[in-house]
């Protein structure tokens, strides 16, 4: 036996193709393990931190409506406290002088400026006295103008318009308070300015991200944003009469907006609050923006730190194959040592053989014994010698391929091509004169695998000439089927022989255990099968049963 | 009754078994073979043998076996064990459990002669021994005892030896 240096690449010859995929399927599994949990993690707070930011974007949007509304009708009740306040002077002259109409304009004025004019209405709803930049109302009835109706119709003692164009032509409202003074019903009415007013309610607002706006119960911007309309204009939002308050979501400009209403006490107004496209969070900002850091930061860590386990959890597989590979080969290097007195009987009987085969010619042609030798005998014993000599020849050979590590030549192989390869090749004369058929029973489309095609043929020809062996002469069937089973290919070699008993099967693939006559077998072809199909990284399993055949199953992985 | 040594030989090859049987029986050996164990052990009872050349590697029952059994049923058999298992510790049980010698296969046809021929005179020398010593307990038992008591003895040795 020579010595031969021991390399791990000869242990491993698919190393690095299967090491990478054993690295990349570890690594996809511990990174869908960590991440998942982490990513899941963060769109749970994403959607619950929109759904904590969705619900105090209303409170705050309807807080600012109530308390706008609040400021609003505080507002509009002292413009008509201001007015009443001139009105229900003790000492009212009926009518005013044009002096005295122009100081309450002045008093008005000093009250808030959004006062644009006041007239007084003798009981004919004549204004008899006026004082603001339209004089040309001076004298005209408003006997039959609504709000005039309206004011006498009940006995409300003041009034406040909606936004109407009136004889002006100009959008103003009207506040007016109504005095009975000797049964005869005198009025004192001051316009006020929309926009004045506009202005004083967004003025109290720091926050600009919103569009407040006045809507009427007719659906009629009193006031607006400019951005979502002009007085008089047909509102975009309507809120509901009831409740007093509240928040809806509405369609503005084409976008949902997120709505907070309050109607007013002192006139039917609605004060609407609505988001501005501007109000927004912006989707990457603050806590978002954090979160989103947050989340990247970790995956990267984990990423990089599975990277490195992945990596590390390989090589520790790696060296452990090698530490076994070594060890199996250290381990069959011992058992080949172990096996060499049992080598040694193997071959040391057919050397007796035919040192007394020799012999034999010996002492028959030595006069001494007065012996005749025929050819016949001759031919005899120097058939057994050559016998002998094929017996040892078959041992050492089957030993060889035994003890050396199998220097793997891995080429793509069609398997039914070197199962033909046996059958026709090998075996055909072999086949033809025995009784034994052949049945093929391949399965369509196997695929091509990388394997050793040398090698599998001297599996496939040892189990084989056992089938033909076991048939022994008789008129036998072996048959062979192939399949491919997930990712792996199988082959089935199954013959009608005489089978095998269960303490047969358990030593079948042990070096030396034959079950044939002795000299018949070396009792190596089915150990050094199993030692290829081994290193092919396949499996090799029998089924038998006394009488019934052995049926032997090779699987391959189908790559 | 011829005067040729009688010998049984042991082994699973066949072929073998043939030709040194022819080649012993030229050199004046009566040689009976038995191609296994139990077929051994049978013909042993029924003829009576002086050597056995045993292989100890057969199938069914092996050589250790077979040589334990002939040397508990026939005290003056000598064994040689004829093997191609040339280990040394397989040689030491053998020696252990009787057998004469051991003879590692292939071997020289002179040595196995030799091998023979010195067994056939340890068997003639014990079977000496054994026959003075009972001549001897014969004679102790003779001295003052009466005829009766004399073959009652005699019947006892010759159990003694079989």
């Amino acid at each position: 036996m020579t010595k031969r240096t021991v390399s791990f690449a000869d242990f491993l010859p698919f190393d690095h193709a299967h090491y990478s995929e054993l690295r990349r399927k570890t690594t996809i599994r511990l990174l869908i393990l960590y991440l998942g949990p982490v990513l899941l993690l963060a769109v749970f707070f994403f959607i619950q931190y929109d759904a904590i930011l969705g619900e105090s974007k209303r409170l705050h949007l309807q807080a600012i409506a109530e308390s706008q509304a609040n400021t609003l009708d505080l507002f509009l009740s002292e413009r008509v406290v201001n007015l009443s306040n001139l009105l229900n002077d003790p000492s009212y002259p009926i009518p005013p002088s044009s002096e005295q109409i122009e100081a309450h304009l002045r008093r008005l004025k000093r009250s808030s400026d959004a006062f644009v004019d006041v007239g007084f209405f003798n009981e004919d709803g004549v204004q008899v006295a006026y004082a603001g930049p339209f004089p040309s109302l001076e004298l005209r009835s408003y006997l039959h103008e609504p709000w005039y109706e309206r004011l006498h119709d009940g006995d409300q003692r003041y009034i406040i318009t909606d936004i109407y164009l009136g004889f002006r032509q100009r959008p103003h409202f009207t506040i007016a308070t109504s005095r009975m003074i000797d049964e005869k019903p005198y009025v004192l009415r001051a316009t006020l300015e929309p926009q004045k007013i506009y202005d004083y309610i967004s003025s109290l607002r720091e926050d600009r991200e919103v569009y407040t706006s006045i809507v009427s119960p007719e659906g009629l911007y009193q006031l607006s944003a400019p951005a979502i309309g002009s007085p008089l204009d047909s509102a975009l939002y309507v809120p509901p009469a009831v409740p007093p308050t509240g928040v809806e979501v509405a369609e503005l400009h084409s976008r949902s907006a997120i709505s907070a209403y309050a109607w007013l006490n002192t006139v039917e107004w609605a004060l609407v609050v609505q988001e501005s496209p501007q109000s927004g969070i912006p989707l990457l900002s603050g806590f978002r923006l954090i979160m989103l850091i947050i989340t990247i930061v970790m995956s990267l860590i984990g990423a990089v730190i599975i990277f490195f386990r992945a990596k590390h959890t390989t090589e520790v597989q790696m060296e452990s194959d090698r530490n076994r590979a070594q060890l199996t080969h250290a381990a069959k290097l011992a058992s080949v040592g172990e096996l060499a007195a049992g080598i040694a009987h193997e071959i040391n009987n057919p050397l007796a053989s035919i040192s007394e085969e020799a012999g034999l010619i010996q002492d028959k042609s030595n006069p001494d014994f007065g012996r005749e030798l025929s050819h016949d005998e001759l031919r005899g014993h120097l058939d057994s010698i050559q016998q002998s000599v094929y017996r040892c020849r078959d041992i050492t050979h089957k030993l060889l391929g035994f003890v050396r590590k199998h220097e793997v030549n891995l080429r793509r192989h069609d398997v039914h091509k070197l199962l033909d390869g046996v059958v026709d090749g090998l075996l055909g004369n072999e086949l033809t004169v025995s009784n034994t058929k052949v049945v093929r029973d391949y399965a369509k489309n196997l695929p091509e695998i990388t394997t050793d095609g040398n090698q599998l043929q001297q599996v496939f020809l040892n189990i084989i000439k056992n089938a033909m062996d076991a048939i022994g002469g008789q008129a036998g069937t072996i048959t062979i089927q192939t399949e491919k089973v997930g990712n792996q290919i199988r082959i089935n070699i199954t013959d009608t022989g005489k089978g095998m008993s269960q303490p047969q099967l358990a030593n079948i693939f042990l070096p030396f255990y034959t079950t044939k006559e002795p000299g018949k077998g070396t009792g190596l072809g089915l150990s050094v099968s199993y030692g290829i199909i081994e290193s092919l990284r396949g499996q090799i399993t029998v089924k038998s049963a006394p009488g019934e055949g052995s049926s032997f199953t090779i699987s391959l992985p189908a790559k | 009754m011829s005067n040729k040594i009688k010998l049984l030989i042991v082994d699973d090859e066949v072929k073998f078994l043939e030709s040194i049987a022819q080649r012993l029986e030229m050199r004046d050996f009566d040689v009976t073979t038995a191609s296994n164990g139990p077929d051994a052990v049978e013909i042993a009872k029924e003829e009576k043998f002086d050597l056995a050349l045993l292989d100890l590697k057969m199938p069914g029952m092996d050589g250790q076996q077979v040589l334990e059994i002939l040397k508990r049923e026939h005290k003056f058999l000598e064994v040689i064990i004829l093997t191609g298992h040339g280990s040394v510790d397989s040689a030491v049980e053998c020696t252990k459990l009787g057998a004469f010698s051991y003879l590692p296969k292939p071997y020289e046809l002179d040595k196995l002669l030799e091998v023979l021929r010195q067994a056939y005179e340890a068997r003639l020398n014990k079977k000496f021994e054994a026959d003075s010593d009972r001549m001897e307990k014969l004679t102790k038992v003779a001295q003052g005892s009466s005829p009766l008591g004399i073959l009652r003895a005699m019947r006892e040795l010759d159990d003694d030896q079989k």
